[in-house]
């Protein structure tokens, strides 16, 4: 029996009346609250479980496996064994050696890469949203000519022409999604400020910048946060897409797409573990990425 | 006999224990507008989507008698089989309602066509013709237009031809000029009631505009919470209502008392009447559920407090 | 006319923005071009040949008026002209990109649709399922495991080796998409045998394709039949199959052609793994070639051709969108 805020006009005096209801919902213990949690998102759960595995393989993985890039004449394109999970490759090195190191690498890369676009891109994105103007006309005309090319094209001829180094495909790769970042931060941002505090902010005599970084700028964020995890996992195909084309990443580095891309001849005479497996990985990472991202995203809408 | 009678429509969404609508039940006389009262939230579409059987997926009817002339539409599994020279419908946003990437004549001319069988060329010769009927100038030019070309009430005559076309016997209007400007108002209201006289179909006149429905009904039913609370002559409405709902609506309208701060909203959670909450009269038999009793020759009223006191 | 406009504009800007990557960012642009075993002196003269050594302005003013006038430079590695080389591998790269959107969009629409149409049930969960693995799968893993098991394990489907198998004619050259060729030519049996070389390829591609087009379609669907005016459709009697396609697809193509769109942009750069893995002479393994011999004439060429074939696809985008969407196409305008 719950009450109800009571009408100011009074009910008369001698009225005993008090609601009943139909139905009240009984606190559920905090395991039976996950598991329907886990029953109703399915994929969710299965991308939470993907995902901490690999950064557990990721961050603890290499310590336990033996060294990537060990080689082993006798021993080459020995199949999945009980000694090497992955088999060996051309030159005997333990596929699953290099396949968790190459975790490592790629996890991490596809992260940097996705904050530092997400960093930039936000910035630009609520400047060009906040002040509008010319300002914003020129940095939309930017955007627009670096969208005319698909990105992996663009991270592509970035990587060509410089130098093949780590931090370039960095660079490259994020400037590919730089403006993917900007529209969506502008997006809000134009959104935010006709909101009241931005409003406020101003009046108080805050200069515009402090009110498009300190006001503005948090509350766009969140729609770029939510596409960071996206992002990530485009990032990380983006990077094994390159490299299995040996740009940017080149072998004999353990990096996912460097070892199918060295891998893809051995299919021929029928040794497909050295690239199947590699390749394996990116396809579960990257979902693991979808999985959550793309729930995340559903959630927000 | 009545032209038609809903009775015991129970809705609920699908898995809820909170009923949508509870032992709802309306009917309309040959030739007679009927109102159908309640703020947002009533359930008032929902008793006119029940009976048309469209539904939203995840809403279902778990029981419901929906008689036309006698014959029971319902089916047992909750659907409701029912085409449009039965019972048609007009709703609310006319503009949206329609449409956009087809010509109206094209749209009126498909009801035709389904309805009454006959071909592309003729049904939309025919639309042609329902378009003029409606009052629209010049129906041939207009027939080629797009629903965002033409003004909100052209777009509700467009929709009225279009039901009108099937030759319903009962025609439900979903607060059809709500969102239309009260010029507009008017002339739909003399458009519907001209075509209620001209076809002789019952009309189910949907509304939370007290105004509208003393210019229109001929008989009132007062719906909260999901349930009916009154039914009766708008004569009577307007003069003595007995129920303390109804008598709150007049209130509020008639006399501009203010009962914004006691504005709580449906709750569904509750057992019996759902104006229990709000009602200054509720006791605790208000906690089981009424139900309507005629009091009066063509007055029926669903309440406890009304027993308890002299009246 | 406003759109051809910027149209331009962003081709122009496209080939700014390529221009600069390659010449203005570090690197002895000569040097690199040289390649790495080359001496002072041959850096000197390619330096010279390629007017390196001229003011940045000049180079750019120079590359312009060339790329206005359809030439886009010589070629380090091969010393033919760009252009031409393009032009000779755009159709296979073009028939490899016409079929596997046709291929996607059918799939993605099919299933779209009867997603929409019956949610929550299998068929349903199925579709989403291969929605979200497609738009995280990777391409080269696909095309290999594909080509593992139905070229090598299999032997249904020839391997990667090219259009045609080694040895066979060429058919007359009408439309460059050997499929056509074939037929007009009156040689039935090369358009078989292009097909059979098309099937892995194209079935990679339109995997991948075919995931956000399924997706797009099947949001749009839900909320075009969710709308007020399927309800009156209902109301009035229309049977379900029409209401299915005229009031519920026809008022989702709008978003689902931009998906196109960008799906179509996608594969321009999708292009480049898929050729490089089945061997397919097209652009894409043009430009991955040009990458590994640092051949920047060639790779600024091929950039440029993307984003101009990008930014004319868009063009036509917005000619579908006024062909579908009478608002657009006709403007607001009451009248009363």
């Amino acid at each position: 029996m719950t009450q109800v805020p009571e009408p100011s006009s009074k009910r008369p005096a001698d009225s005993q009346f008090v609601v009943r209801r139909v139905y009240v919902p009984k606190e559920q213990s905090l395991p039976r609250r996950w598991l329907s949690f886990m029953r109703a998102n399915p994929l969710f759960t299965i991308g939470l479980i993907l995902l901490t595995m690999f950064v557990g393989l990721a961050t603890i993985g290499p310590f336990f496996v033996g060294d990537p890039l060990r080689t082993n004449i006798t021993e080459r394109f020995s199949p999945p064994s009980a000694e090497h999970w992955f088999g060996t490759d051309v030159f005997g090195r333990d596929v699953f050696a290099r396949t968790v190191h190459a975790a490592r690498l790629d996890l991490s890369i596809g992260l940097t890469i996705a904050f530092v676009a997400m960093v930039i891109g936000s910035t630009v994105g609520v400047i060009s949203g906040y002040f509008g103007g010319w300002v914003d006309e020129i940095i939309m005309r930017l955007t627009d000519v670096l969208l005319a090319f698909p990105g992996f094209v663009l991270a592509l001829i970035i990587v060509a022409a410089l130098d093949e180094s780590l931090l370039n495909v960095v660079i490259a790769v994020a400037a590919a999604y730089v403006p993917y970042f900007i529209r969506l931060t502008r997006a809000q941002a134009l959104v935010e400020r006709e909101q009241e505090y931005a409003d406020a902010a101003q009046l108080a005599g805050n200069s515009p910048f402090r009110v498009a970084f300190r006001h503005v700028m948090p509350n766009s964020l969140q729609p770029a946060l939510v596409s960071a995890t996206l992002v990530t996992g485009w990032a990380v195909l983006t990077v094994a897409g390159l490299a299995f084309l040996s740009v940017g990443i080149q072998p004999p580095q353990a990096e996912w797409g460097v070892m199918v891309g060295e891998g893809a001849r051995d299919i021929i005479t029928g040794e497909w573990w050295t690239s199947l497996f590699p390749g394996g990985m990116v396809v579960l990472a990257v979902m693991a990425f979808h999985f959550i991202g793309d729930d995340l995203t559903e959630a927000r809408a | 006999m009545s032209l038609f009678r809903a009775t015991g429509l129970n809705v609920e969404v699908t898995g809820s224990p909170y009923p949508i609508l509870r032992e709802v039940e309306f009917s309309v006389e040959p030739g007679e507008i009927l109102a159908l009262v309640g703020e947002s939230g009533s359930g008032k579409t929902m008793a006119a989507l029940a009976v048309m059987g469209l539904l939203p997926f995840g809403i279902d009817m778990t029981t419901g008698e929906v008689k036309l002339e006698g014959r029971n539409l319902a089916r047992s599994d909750g659907t409701v089989e029912r085409d449009a020279s039965q019972i048609s419908m007009i709703f609310q946003h006319p503009v949206g309602a329609l449409n956009p990437t087809m010509r109206v004549g094209s749209q009126v001319a498909r009801a035709i066509q389904f309805n009454q069988h006959v071909g592309r060329s003729s049904a939309l010769q025919t639309a042609i013709e329902m378009i003029g009927h409606v009052g629209i100038p010049g129906p041939e030019q207009v027939a080629r237009r797009y629903p965002h070309q033409l003004s909100g009430g052209m777009c509700q005559r467009i929709m009225i031809a279009m039901a009108i076309s099937c030759k319903p016997r009962l025609l439900i209007a979903d607060e059809p000029t709500t969102a239309l400007d009260v010029t507009v108002q008017a002339q739909i209201f003399e458009l519907i009631k001209a075509l209620v006289e001209e076809i002789g179909c019952g009309v189910v006149f949907i509304t939370h505009d007290l105004g509208a429905v003393a210019e229109m009904a001929d008989r009132v039913t007062v719906m909260y919470g999901g349930q009916v609370m009154e039914e009766l002559p708008v004569a009577e409405l307007l003069g003595r209502p007995k129920h303390p709902y109804t008598r709150y609506l007049l209130e509020s309208v008639v006399q501009e008392v203010d009962h914004r701060i006691e504005d709580i909203g449906v709750d569904f959670a509750l057992t019996g009447c759902r104006f229990g909450h709000r009602c200054l009269l509720a006791h605790d038999s208000c906690n089981e559920y009424p139900t309507l009793e005629e009091i009066s020759p063509g007055h029926r009223l669903s309440c406890f407090a009304e027993k308890a006191e002299a009246p | 006319m406003k759109r051809v406009a910027t149209s331009l504009l962003t081709i122009l800007g496209i080939v700014v923005v390529v221009f600069f990557i390659v010449r203005v960012l570090p690197g002895d642009a000569a040097a690199v071009r040289a390649g790495p075993y080359a001496n002072q002196e041959l850096i000197d003269r390619i330096a010279d040949k390629y007017g390196l050594n001229d003011p940045l302005h000049v180079q750019f003013v120079d590359y312009v008026s060339g790329v206005a006038q359809g030439d886009l430079g010589i070629s380090i590695r091969t010393n033919q002209s760009v252009t031409r080389e393009l032009l000779d591998r755009l159709p296979a790269s073009l028939e490899l990109a016409v079929y596997s959107v046709i291929l996607a969009t059918a799939v993605g629409v099919s299933l779209g649709v009867l997603s929409a149409h019956r949610q929550n049930t299998w068929i349903d969960r199925l579709s989403r399922i291969f929605a979200v693995v497609g738009s995280a799968m990777a391409l080269f893993w696909l095309g290999l495991l594909l080509t593992f098991f139905f070229a090598f394990t299999w032997r249904w489907f020839p391997g990667p080796v090219d259009r045609l198998a080694v040895g066979s004619e060429d058919p007359g050259t009408y439309t460059g998409f050997y499929t056509i060729d074939g037929i007009l030519s009156g040689r039935p049996d090369i358009t078989v045998e292009a097909f059979r070389y098309l099937v892995l390829p194209v079935i990679t591609l339109a995997f991948v394709l075919a995931a956000p087009i399924l997706k797009m379609v099947r949001s749009a669907m839900i909320e075009a039949l969710d709308s007020d005016f399927v309800r009156t459709a209902k109301a009035v009697g229309v049977p379900r199959t029409q209401i299915l396609f005229v009031d519920g697809f026809r008022n989702a193509l709008i978003p689902v052609t931009t998906t196109i769109g960008i799906v179509f942009g996608f594969m321009l750069g999708g292009n480049i793994l898929v050729e490089f893995l089945f061997s397919w002479p097209g652009i894409g393994r043009y430009a991955f070639d040009a990458i590994t011999t640092r051949d920047l004439e060639a790779l600024q060429g091929f950039v440029v051709l993307v984003g101009v074939m990008y930014v004319f696809l868009n063009m036509v985008i917005d000619i579908a969108y006024a062909v579908i969407d009478p608002r657009i196409r006709l403007g607001g305008g009451i009248t009363k």
